[in-house]
């Protein structure tokens, strides 16, 4: 399933952040070198994740379709449970764990 | 920047001024901190990003603040309209002493006693104003639920989640209520809070006409319990004093039902809104991490979305 930001789409917002915002304003040469090195090791990640092929979210965007149009056969809910929970693990886990 | 600002206040307030100071705010509104005269002030202006859709113009958010002043809600003394502040438009208003970041409110041990008082104030106020006459703020429009849709669409991404929490809002909507003068994003955060409880209600800019019931239940949305999600009235306290106050006082009889219906839709609301702030970074307008980010975040929302449904269900 594709996310918006795709992992590519963060990657680049970070990159634009250390290098706007953050860069400026480091006086330090060793700082600046190192962060310079990181926004570096960033950019391979960045060019990576381009070279993946990209996702598919056709199922989804059926579902979507289908809910919207009023078809919520028993079982959507849970269905549609499963789908935000695997979303959760990976955006954020500390929430899921902690969900009371 | 500060100099130019310095000196458009001067031409503008007179008196004697302190160098201002930019507050850390949102991106499309700045906050200045001043002092005239010894008096401290807050100048909100507009940023150079171009205005959210749906919210109001600095000119019409000073006039809701007016009305609400007039009307006796506690908010700060709104000063004066500035059509032209070193190029952008602005407001002075009274700078309001106490703490307004959400995370301290609910968790600060010296705030206990404030929390202790916040439903019944919080319900004093939203009273004050749902009855600000409506011909006071002519140019404020009714928002429908139907708007909800508009904006997800706009967004484009599949989110099976928010469908099915707009489809179980179409499918049970109660009774509608007579439209009011509504705040809009009425929560904690929103709100200065100082030790003996709520100082004034702050961020007019989503003020519009509505069913009351939606802005008494956005303060129950978990995203603005800040992390103390068994205090369902925005991490602060139990929600039975807050309706029942509101209820005394308006005459409304809010029921659960109602509340449970308005909390999903707060909560829905809140979920399209994750998305069109990130398309904001996407698109190009206002690129920021911050905003990236509440693409993924918005998740957390959906996931209480489904829960709210399941609750729903049985």
């Amino acid at each position: 399933m594709s996310e918006r930001p795709t992992a590519q789409e963060l990657t680049e917002a970070i990159l634009e952040f250390l290098g706007g915002e953050i860069l400026p304003t480091l006086d330090d040469h060793r700082l600046r070198f190192r962060t310079l090195v990181a926004m570096n090791a960033l950019s391979i990640v960045h060019r990576e994740l381009a070279a993946l092929p990209v996702e598919e979210d056709a199922e989804q965007r059926e579902l979507a379709r289908a809910i919207r149009a009023g078809d919520v056969p028993p079982g959507t809910l849970r269905r549609v449970k499963a789908d935000v929970e695997a979303r959760l693990r990976v955006a954020s886990p500390a929430f899921l764990d902690g969900y009371r | 920047m500060i100099a130019e600002m310095r000196e458009a206040l001067q031409a503008a307030l007179g008196g004697e001024i302190t160098e201002p100071v930019l507050l850390a705010g949102g991106a499309s509104k700045e906050a200045w901190a001043v002092d005239v005269d010894g008096e401290p002030l807050l100048v909100r202006r507009a940023a150079g990003s171009v205005i959210h859709r749906h919210t109001l113009s600095l000119e019409n958010e000073f006039a809701v603040l007016q009305a609400a002043h007039a009307a006796g809600v506690k908010v700060p003394k709104p000063l004066q309209y500035i059509s032209d502040l070193a190029g952008r438009e602005a407001f002075v208003m009274e700078r309001l002493d106490g703490e307004t970041i959400g995370r301290r409110v609910v968790r600060q041990a010296e705030l206990a006693g404030a929390r202790e008082r916040l439903p019944v104030q919080m319900a004093d106020e939203l009273a004050k104003i749902h009855a600000i006459p409506v011909a006071r703020v002519p140019f404020l429009h009714e928002a429908r639920l139907e708007r909800m849709v508009e904006e997800l669409d706009e967004v484009g991404e599949p989110h099976p989640a928010i469908e099915l929490g707009l489809w179980w809002l179409r499918e049970n909507r109660p009774p509608p209520r007579e439209p009011v003068v509504v705040h809009g994003d009425y929560r904690i955060g929103n709100l200065v809070v100082g030790d003996a409880g709520l100082v004034g209600v702050l961020d007019w800019e989503f003020a519009h006409l509505d069913d009351p019931v939606r802005d008494l239940a956005f303060a129950l949305v978990r995203a603005w319990r800040f992390g103390v999600p068994e205090r369902r009235l925005g991490g602060v306290g139990p929600v039975e004093p807050y309706v029942e106050r509101y209820n005394a006082l308006t005459g409304l009889q809010v029921t659960p039902d109602e509340l449970d219906y308005w909390e999903l839709a707060g909560n829905v609301g809140w979920a399209i809104g994750c998305l069109t702030q990130m398309q904001r970074h996407l698109s190009g307008q206002d690129r920021s991490v911050e905003l990236a980010i509440l693409g993924r975040l918005g998740v957390e929302v959906e996931y209480e979305i489904v829960n709210l449904l399941e609750r729903l269900a049985t």
